[in-house]
């Protein structure tokens, strides 16, 4: 093909996937419209998701006046904000709780998305943008639960990134030390210190927010451009206004869920589900106490690395990021029925390893 | 130590009963039965000072107490009936209440069925979350932590005490919402306006809109005399005559 | 003087209000009316009247409340937050009544046509209601929390009148201010059949659940035009949801400003400790600090030194660990040997760093509790089937005498030398002997 003739399709390409001819408020205030269907539910959990990360930003903020980023003090601020400062511990909780739920709303939208086939052209960017929001949320995830600095957190993620030397088995001569060589310079250093808490602060609150919000700029803007997407084989033909009626009932589902949210920040403390000598400040000299794992979240790819070797997990979860990146190519022609039974059976799968893990850890194993 | 008579006594009984004090490592048998029953972790934290316990030669283990420290570990060892003020260096506040509430005899009988001593702890709360101390330590969570507990317990506590702000929270979220809302109607009907749409789609949509509005029934007859023929089909459908 | 305001003035007042209204219903009922004159003057009565209303009527029902159900009452106002929403809701209220009144007030003093249709009772029933609404403020200031002392003061005392049973003690050692209150408020209820205050009984309840009414303008041209200026709804609509919605916000903002806002002023604050609770704080945060400070001078040693003293040989135990730093600041443990020589093995489990436990068990292996894998503590090798699939790296070591001369040598393969040759070294004289571990061990990749 001849280079203007590729070029020219590329343009093409992008001129579908970005419309700005769409970009007027007229378009996007008047015309857009949400269709009305057995799924319509799903409509709402990507804005669940940003109304979390909104609550995560403005808790974390609040939290930043307050921490301290050295090895030192660490763990002493967060104590002092929990104890000593008016409405710390509630809004330490909040964070803690809000992440967990934005998790799980980013995964229950990854589903769903994939089951409505909302990856189909022209949103192919969209789902895109949306599978590098989800990376970028697992490590906020990570890098975030490193700074309270106590056993459960260094020794996890001690563990987590050890994992990535274990790749050193499998390649050959010299470059079996490149994997170790790369933990350390994630470390900072050749253990899990004082330089591995600094960057590791700097991502979590720098970093990632910065290329978050470049990334959800595009996705959101991509969903408005494009509006939503129809969901479902045969359309019913009913729809409702974006603006105002379905932000209307946005707004109410966040009302609920930010009442659901703050009930339960108010009244459990999220270290409660911790066993107590997991939140004792790391001492590097000193024993390991027992049960160190990653958070609740981590579990769908721990307990399997846990049990199966080392290289049909790593394989599997290479496989996992390139093919959610290529989804949009490969399941092009798919039809919505087996959509939906992968991703119910995804679903299954996360949730049975998520609750179910551990004891079926146990059960193989002889037991923790 | 001054050498009184009633001292002898003392240090004969101690000596008698030193061995019933335990060999080095001090009651595993409370950390193995707790976290049986519980199903979680615990650490000798739980009672004692340092959480590798009280063997050591770290700051609240006995091979760093000053002599006046080790004067209070010899009162509190020696504490063997309850009700005594105790304050050891190698325990906790909660391993202090244990002395004085059990006394150190039940305490080293308690070493063949630990959780018996739930019954006798009575209804102290050392940390005040509402959770009993016995049942702190059917639950394996730390006595002195109070952002530590059964999370179905806590919830349930803290719903009983902070209900009158959850129930602000509640009506200040549903004013909110209420307000935004209703100001998002406000401003959606000014930014239709402002945008110069034809009245027709934007009524026809409103009409079609499935929420309790209460500007259905006007619309009814604003969109009659909107798009069709002014103020006859509103007049008419007011019931007022025409005006020609 | 205390006879006659507590008790006389009260039945005297009641007893006309009672029949007075009775007798006004009955003989002339037309003249049951608020004597509106809002067609006369429309701007400044909106801006007097609304304000007033609504912050008079919030301010009787709470009142009421406290007077109906003194007993929960207290107890609601037991709750501190509750009583501080309470008493700024109603220096929220007093504030709009006393504004809107005072409008009234002045939109009578300077409008002319409202001049000639005011009698004297109606500048009366002004002034007595200015005054008391000032009273009632001046009250609110001076005695703070009127919510919470009026629940033991003035409600049993007005219960005790309704129930033929005063009773003056709730009462007796009121402040001035107080009785003032208490006495104009008895003086307007006695003026109300004489007056427009009759209108409170003749309020258009049914109003409140109306529905929106319709203005349709007469000209189809005005129609259009304001239709189409509110986006296709009629004016009314859109103003209906503007002031729904601000209405929704501000109660919103009160409620969150009442409660949130001392929190949130206080989280920026950070908080003032108590003194005990300064001493906690800052000996933490020595205690961490001095950890810190002692890893970092075990750090300067290892850099510094070339060999770092364990312990003596005597210190040693056969069946429990001694922890100590390896020149990588790694934790290690030493144990005593069969052969009565030590045994120095790297803690930091080989499988993901978490340090192994020190208690040797029958089989003469240790075991790291994170993932279950025991170390024999002679070889390092973790035990077939553990996670650890390489062994612990075992230390090198020199023993020295008290002079400090190495009589004995052993590095990470097992290989020892005897400096002094192996006579040198006395059993029974052994257990005095001191274990230490030199970095030329480290270095040669013990």
């Amino acid at each position: 093909m001849k280079p203007t003739t590729r070029t020219r399709r590329f343009v093409a390409f992008l001129a579908e996937r970005l419309p700005a001819e769409k970009m007027s408020l007229q378009a996007m205030v008047q015309k857009k419209e949400v269709p009305v269907h057995r799924w319509s539910w799903a409509y709402y959990l990507g804005g669940l998701a940003l109304f979390f990360f909104v609550i995560q930003i403005v808790t974390g903020l609040m939290m930043l006046f307050y921490y301290e980023p050295s090895v030192a003090t660490a763990h002493a601020s967060v104590e002092h904000l929990t104890n000593n400062v008016p409405g710390g511990a509630l809004i330490r909780n909040l964070h803690a709780w809000s992440s967990s739920a934005m998790i799980l709303s980013v995964m229950l939208h990854l589903l769903t998305t994939f089951a409505m086939k909302a990856f189909g052209r022209p949103r192919e960017l969209t789902w895109v943008s949306g599978v590098l929001l989800l990376f970028l949320v697992f490590g906020f995830g990570f890098t975030g639960y490193l700074l309270p600095w106590h056993q459960i957190a260094v020794n996890a993620t001690k563990v987590g990134l050890g994992s990535i030397e274990q790749f050193g088995e499998y390649l050959p001569g010299d470059l079996a030390d490149l994997p170790r060589q790369i933990r350390e310079t994630i470390q900072g250093g050749a253990t899990v210190g004082q330089a591995t808490l600094s960057r590791f602060y700097a991502i979590h609150v720098v970093v990632l927010p910065l290329i978050s919000l470049g990334l959800l700029g595009f996705h959101l803007l991509s969903v408005q451009l494009h509006g939503m997407s129809p969901g479902v084989d045969r359309p019913t033909g009913r729809t409702e206004k974006f603006f105002p009626l379905f932000i209307l009932k946005d707004l109410k589902v966040w009302g609920v869920v930010f009442l659901m949210l703050a009930v339960v920040a108010i009244c459990v403390p999220f270290d409660a589900f911790l066993d107590y000598p997991l939140g004792a400040p790391y001492n590097p000299l000193g024993s390991t106490p027992d049960g160190i794992k990653p958070e609740w979240y981590f579990f769908w790819m721990y307990y399997p690395l846990e049990l199966l070797p080392f290289w049909l997990v790593a394989g599997g979860m290479a496989v996992l990021q390139v093919g959610l990146l290529l989804v949009p190519r490969i399941f092009r022609g798919t039809s919505r029925r087996v959509l939906r039974t992968l991703a119910a059976a995804a679903a299954i799968y996360l949730i049975v390893i998520t609750l179910f893990g551990q004891a079926i850890y146990e059960m193989f194993s002889g037991g923790h | 130590m001054r050498a009184r008579l009633a001292t002898i006594p003392i240090i004969v009984l101690t000596l008698a009963l030193l061995p019933l004090a335990g060999p080095a490592h001090a009651h595993p048998e409370f950390e193995k039965a707790i976290e049986a029953r519980s199903g979680r972790t615990i650490d000798c934290a739980f009672c004692h000072a340092h959480p590798d316990g009280p063997e050591g030669v770290h700051a609240g283990q006995i091979g760093a107490l000053s002599p006046a420290e080790m004067q209070a570990l010899n009162r509190a060892r020696t504490a063997f009936e309850p009700g005594a003020e105790v304050d050891s260096p190698i325990l906790n506040d909660f391993g202090d209440h244990l002395v004085t509430a059990l006394g150190k005899k039940r305490l080293v009988a308690l070493r063949q069925a630990p959780l018996q001593m739930v019954d006798e702890l009575g209804d102290s709360d050392l940390d005040g979350d509402g959770i009993s101390d016995a049942q702190e330590m059917l639950d394996g969570t730390h006595p002195l932590m109070r952002h530590h507990g059964a999370p179905g317990s806590l919830f349930v506590v803290n719903l009983q005490r902070s209900w009158f702000e959850i129930l602000m929270l509640i009506i200040a979220t549903v004013f909110g919402v209420y307000g935004i809302s209703h100001l998002l109607r406000w401003f959606g009907h000014e930014a239709r306006s402002a945008l110069g749409d034809d009245a027709r789609s934007a009524l026809g949509d409103d009409a079609r809109s499935a929420s309790g509005d209460d500007a259905r029934s006007a619309l009814g007859d604003d969109a009659r005399s909107a798009s069709g023929d002014g103020a006859h089909s509103a007049l008419r459908g007011e019931g007022e005559p025409h005006d020609g | 003087m205390d006879a006659f305001l507590y008790v006389g003035l009260p039945y005297l007042s009641l007893t006309i209000l009672v029949v007075g209204t009775i007798v006004r219903f009955r003989q002339a009922p037309f003249s049951v009316s608020s004597l509106s004159s809002q067609v006369l003057e429309r701007k400044k009565l909106a801006l007097g009247t609304v304000p007033w209303h609504i912050g008079i009527l919030i301010l009787l029902a709470g009142h009421l409340v406290a007077f109906l159900v003194p007993d929960i009452w207290r107890s609601l106002t037991a709750n501190h937050t509750f009583l501080l929403t309470v008493e700024v809701i109603g220096f929220a209220a007093a504030a709009m009544a006393a504004f809107g009144l005072g409008m009234l007030v002045y939109r009578r003093l300077v409008t002319a046509r409202l001049q000639a249709v005011t009698n004297r009772m109606d500048l009366v029933v002004l002034g007595l209601l200015l005054v008391q609404v000032l009273a009632g403020i001046g009250v609110a200031v001076s005695q703070r929390w009127g919510a919470q002392w009026s629940a033991g003061t003035t409600s049993p005392y007005l219960w005790s009148l309704l129930t033929f049973q005063p009773d003056l003690t709730y009462v007796a050692d009121l402040p001035a201010s107080v009785k003032l209150h208490l006495g104009l408020a008895w003086v307007t209820f006695a003026l109300i059949p004489f007056t427009r205050l009759i209108h409170g009984f003749s309020v258009p309840l049914g109003y409140l659940v109306r529905a929106p009414q319709q203005v349709i303008w007469a000209t189809r041209r005005r129609l259009a035009r304001d239709t189409a200026r509110a986006g296709g709804v009629s004016p009314e609509t859109s103003r209906r949801h503007f002031v729904k919605g601000l209405g929704g916000l501000f109660a919103a903002g009160v409620l969150m400003s009442v409660g949130v806002l001392d929190k949130l002023v206080g989280y920026f604050k950070g908080q003032r400790l108590e003194r005990s609770e300064q001493v906690d704080l800052l000996e933490k945060k020595l205690e961490r600090l001095r950890a810190t400070s002692e890893e970092q001078a075990l750090e300067l040693e290892r850099l510094e030194k070339d060999a770092i003293l364990v312990a003596r040989l005597g210190q040693l135990d056969p069946r429990q660990g001694r922890y100590f730093i390896d020149y990588q600041m790694r934790p290690a443990l030493a144990f005593k040997g069969a052969d009565q020589l030590p045994i120095l093995i790297s803690a930091k489990c080989t499988h993901l760093g978490c340090t192994v436990a020190s208690d040797v068990n029958d089989k003469g292996q240790i075991l790291c509790p994170c993932h279950i894998s025991y170390f024999d503590i002679k070889t390092g090798a973790p035990n077939p089937g553990a996670p650890a699939k390489a062994p612990l790296p075992r230390i090198g070591w020199l023993l020295k005498d008290t002079k400090g001369t190495v009589v004995m040598t052993q590095d990470g393969a097992g290989n020892r030398t005897w400096p002094q040759g192996e006579d040198a070294i006395a059993p029974d004289a052994l257990d005095g002997l001191q274990v230490w571990i030199a970095k030329r061990f480290e270095e040669e990749g013990a």
